[in-house]
């Protein structure tokens, strides 16, 4: 009695213990983390038929880019590349020009033209002066090679310091001394007299002006003398880029004067109409097209229309009418009716720069459901 | 190993693949739903000497119009007055006023004294001329000549052969209503040069037109018993149709002219006949225990629909022309009678009695698609237009006053009432004249 009562004990304490063990409290449902996926449905369209715009400016009804601005156009340069024949005619037009243009700033310039045969030396001395004080560090270097240059050949210092005011003067000195390479010199010379042109703009400016302007005019001096130097080897159209102080002018295909509004980075290729314009066409023809009712086989025709259209939606030429089926009575009165009503919905109203998906138009008449 | 310039080729060639599709895509739309409104058309005044001219081009207009297909322009809305018919006229003037076609013309009696009639049809928006004729004739069948050339502009702008120069054989009624006096009268299918063609001394019914000569057929009281004559228009000839002990009703041609068909009483039934005009010989095509009556071939000859109460009440049966195959057709509530092939054989038109009020409707041959084209105290006996478009049928009104006749195109629309010198009544409508 007593031993079962222990076994029986011991068992209990040994199932209690189990169970406290084992059977604990529920774990709480763990309720998964859902995040809310946000989700744009986007026409196929956005993608494929996307228009160039800016990407950071409202939305429009048409996608542009940024406007740019039309550069100021630029006059032509003459004598530029290996022309050589009318360098000595037109060249000292653009002299002038620029010699009134720099005159307000420089007054001390102006006799340069005058001096042109003579007073080589009074020029020379002032752009070096008036280059030396301003920007002592930079200039200070740069003029030196221009003294270089000096004793080898004179004329041309002169000439080197003219530059920025009579090109062709320039161009004529070089090429009274150096009378072996006659040929070969004028090339060098349309460089500086297309140069000039940028400068023209600059004196406005005026105290900023001068000190920029003097910077092509030391390097022209250098230029010069390193052609002078190596006859050789030179080539115009080099010098000439590099010379080239034009900004790049902006725009090209892709000018915009609109105001930029939403769009690609990029114009994608999709010139197709979408399925909004195919309904909007669709009512606009629909709009015209109107038949007899209860014509006695009108359901068993179909009219094919195909029609070319012009960039502002008139029908080029006569459009080009198939009926097919019911009597041919029938087929001519319902391809009579197709065709008035395409000659009277145009002009079209098509999306203008997508020309080249509605240049052509087929329209199919299916008049089965009228009957 | 491939070499390089393999491989550059091999690229090459995809590349070309991917890069050649076609640049200009070709935009292709479906259209499957239309407008159905009348065409706008100009008719200009015909150029003429008199006043004929433009009489002609009236009546020319008041047929396009009457069709309900055509909305005739407002002639104080045109631009360019027409000074010569034989010239292109200034096509944007016209469809600046939205005319879709142009009708010009003129009108010239000839030295002979003949009259010349001719008539241009122009497109005005795609610039061109669509018919052109002329016609000599009589001048006092100027009317004809203007109906002729409505049926030319009608055919070339709708499809379908016109039907206005027709004329309607109906039975003219006068007289109070208890002694109605009942004639045999000719009108064309405007209403216009009315002719009776009996005297009014006995009671007629149910004139019906020969599809191919200028002969009616219908019913008369003369003497007494109701019998079935043929009337020949040109002479006035007349003569019973067969010589049967009972009385003949509801007579019609067959498609070909060459017989007649209709019901013989035979007691208290009514049982349907074919008679060959040239033999005279007669063949029995029903043989019931009821009434079969109003018989109308189909426009091939190979079916007859007729009326028959065999079923309890009328209704609309189709049989072969022997008399073989004999099968109901009508499925509707209320009663079926006077069915009447279209001539363009798509369609059967009936009277349909349902709920006390009398229908004009049509079916398929089949029993099929019926339609109700319009309803009212008591519509009766319709009747097609040669080329199967419009139907006429006379309508009595409530209460006092007499039958009229009525004109309604198949799709329900353009219901005009035709106008007659008195009142009117069962319409039967003639082939095109020829």
């Amino acid at each position: 009695m007593k031993g079962s009562l222990i076994i029986s004990a011991g068992l209990h304490a040994l199932l209690i213990g189990f169970a406290l063990s084992s059977f604990s409290s529920p774990r709480t449902l763990e309720v998964a983390d859902v995040e809310a996926l946000p989700v744009d449905i986007v026409p196929v369209e956005s993608i494929t038929q996307i228009q160039q715009g800016d990407k950071k400016a409202p939305l429009a009804e048409k996608s542009a880019p940024t406007p740019t601005q039309r550069p100021d156009p630029v006059q032509d340069a003459e004598n530029v590349g290996e022309n050589k024949v009318d360098l000595s005619n037109k060249a000292p037009k653009p002299a002038e020009r620029e010699i009134v243009a720099e005159a307000p700033p420089k007054p001390a310039e102006k006799p340069v033209p005058t001096p042109e045969p003579d007073p080589e030396p009074q020029p020379d001395p002032k752009p070096v002066e008036e280059a030396a004080p301003a920007p002592q560090p930079e200039p200070q270097p740069k003029p030196e090679p221009v003294a270089e240059p000096k004793p080898e050949a004179p004329a041309e210092t002169e000439v080197a310091a003219l530059p920025p005011e009579p090109d062709p003067l320039a161009e004529a000195i070089e090429n009274a001394p150096e009378e072996p390479a006659f040929e070969q010199l004028p090339t060098a010379g349309p460089v500086p007299s297309a140069r000039p042109k940028p400068e023209t703009p600059k004196p406005q400016p005026t105290e900023t002006a001068e000190t920029k302007s003097e910077k092509p005019a030391e390097k022209k001096q250098e230029k010069s003398s390193a052609s002078s130097a190596k006859d050789s080897d030179f080539n115009a159209d080099e010098i000439a880029a590099l010379l080239n102080k034009d900004e790049a002018k902006g725009g090209g295909a892709k000018r915009s004067t609109e105001t930029a509004s939403l769009g690609g980075s990029k114009t994608t290729r999709g010139e197709t109409l979408s399925l909004s314009e195919m309904d909007a066409l669709r009512g606009q023809i629909q709009k015209y097209w109107n038949i007899i009712p209860g014509m006695a086989d009108g359901e068993d025709v179909r009219v094919v229309v195909k029609m070319r259209l012009d960039q502002t939606g008139n029908i080029i030429g006569n459009p080009e009418v198939t009926a097919t089926g019911g009597s041919a009575g029938t087929r001519s009165t319902l391809a009579g009716s197709a065709k008035r009503a395409v000659l009277r919905a145009q002009p079209y109203q098509l999306p203008a720069d997508k020309y080249a998906a509605w240049s052509e138009v087929i329209v199919n008449f299916d008049p089965s459901q009228m009957f | 190993m491939p070499r390089l310039s393999q491989i550059v080729f091999l690229m090459a060639a995809m590349f070309m693949a991917f890069a050649a599709r076609p640049a200009f895509a070709v935009v292709e739309i479906d259209i499957n739903k239309a407008n159905v409104e009348p065409l706008p058309i100009a008719i200009t005044d015909f150029q003429s000497n008199d006043d004929l001219g433009a009489k002609v081009s009236g009546v020319v207009e008041a047929d396009l119009k009457r069709s309900g297909l055509f909305a005739p322009v407002n002639r104080a809305a045109f631009i360019e007055k027409i000074a010569n018919p034989d010239q292109t006229p200034r096509f944007p003037d016209w469809t600046a006023i939205n005319a879709q076609a142009l009708v010009t013309g003129r009108v010239v009696q000839e030295a002979d004294g003949r009259l010349r009639a001719e008539y241009r049809l122009w497109d005005t928006f795609a610039n061109q001329q669509l018919a052109g004729e002329q016609f000599f004739t009589r001048p006092e069948n100027w009317r004809r000549v203007a109906h002729i050339i409505a049926d030319a502009i009608y055919e070339r702008l709708t499809g379908e052969k016109g039907y206005f120069d027709s004329r309607v054989v109906f039975v003219s009624e006068t007289g109070p209503k208890n002694a109605r006096q009942k004639q045999l009268a000719i009108m064309d299918q405007d209403g216009a040069n009315v002719r009776m063609l009996t005297s009014g001394n006995d009671i007629v019914l149910t004139p019906r037109f020969s599809p191919n000569r200028q002969e009616i057929t219908y019913m008369s009281f003369e003497g007494g018993q109701p019998r079935v004559y043929l009337l020949q228009l040109e002479t006035g000839q007349r003569e019973l149709v067969g010589n049967f002990p009972g009385m003949t009703f509801s007579p019609r041609f067959s498609p070909d002219g060459q017989r007649i068909i209709m019901s013989l009483q035979e007691g208290g039934n009514a049982n349907i006949y074919a008679m060959d005009l040239r033999s005279r010989a007669t063949t029995r095509l029903t043989d019931t225990a009821a009434i079969d009556t109003s018989p109308s071939y189909s426009p091939d000859s190979q079916q007859i629909v007729f009326e028959s109460d065999r079923g309890g009440r009328q209704q609309l049966y189709k049989m072969n022309a022997d008399g073989s195959n004999q099968q109901r057709i009508s499925f509707g509530d209320g009663s079926y009678s006077t069915p009447v092939w279209s001539p363009r054989g798509d369609l059967i038109a009936f009277t349909k009695q349902s709920g006390g009020k009398f229908s004009i409707g049509v079916m398929r041959p089949d029993g099929s698609g019926e339609r109700i084209l319009t309803t009212g105290f008591h519509n009766e006996g319709p009747t097609w237009a040669p080329n199967g478009r419009v139907l006429m049928f006379f309508r009595q009104p409530a209460g006092a006053g007499g039958p009229q006749i009525y004109s309604i195109d198949l799709t329900g629309y353009n219901e005009q009432q035709v106008q007659t010198p008195g009142y009117a009544s069962d319409p039967a409508w003639s082939p095109l004249l020829e």
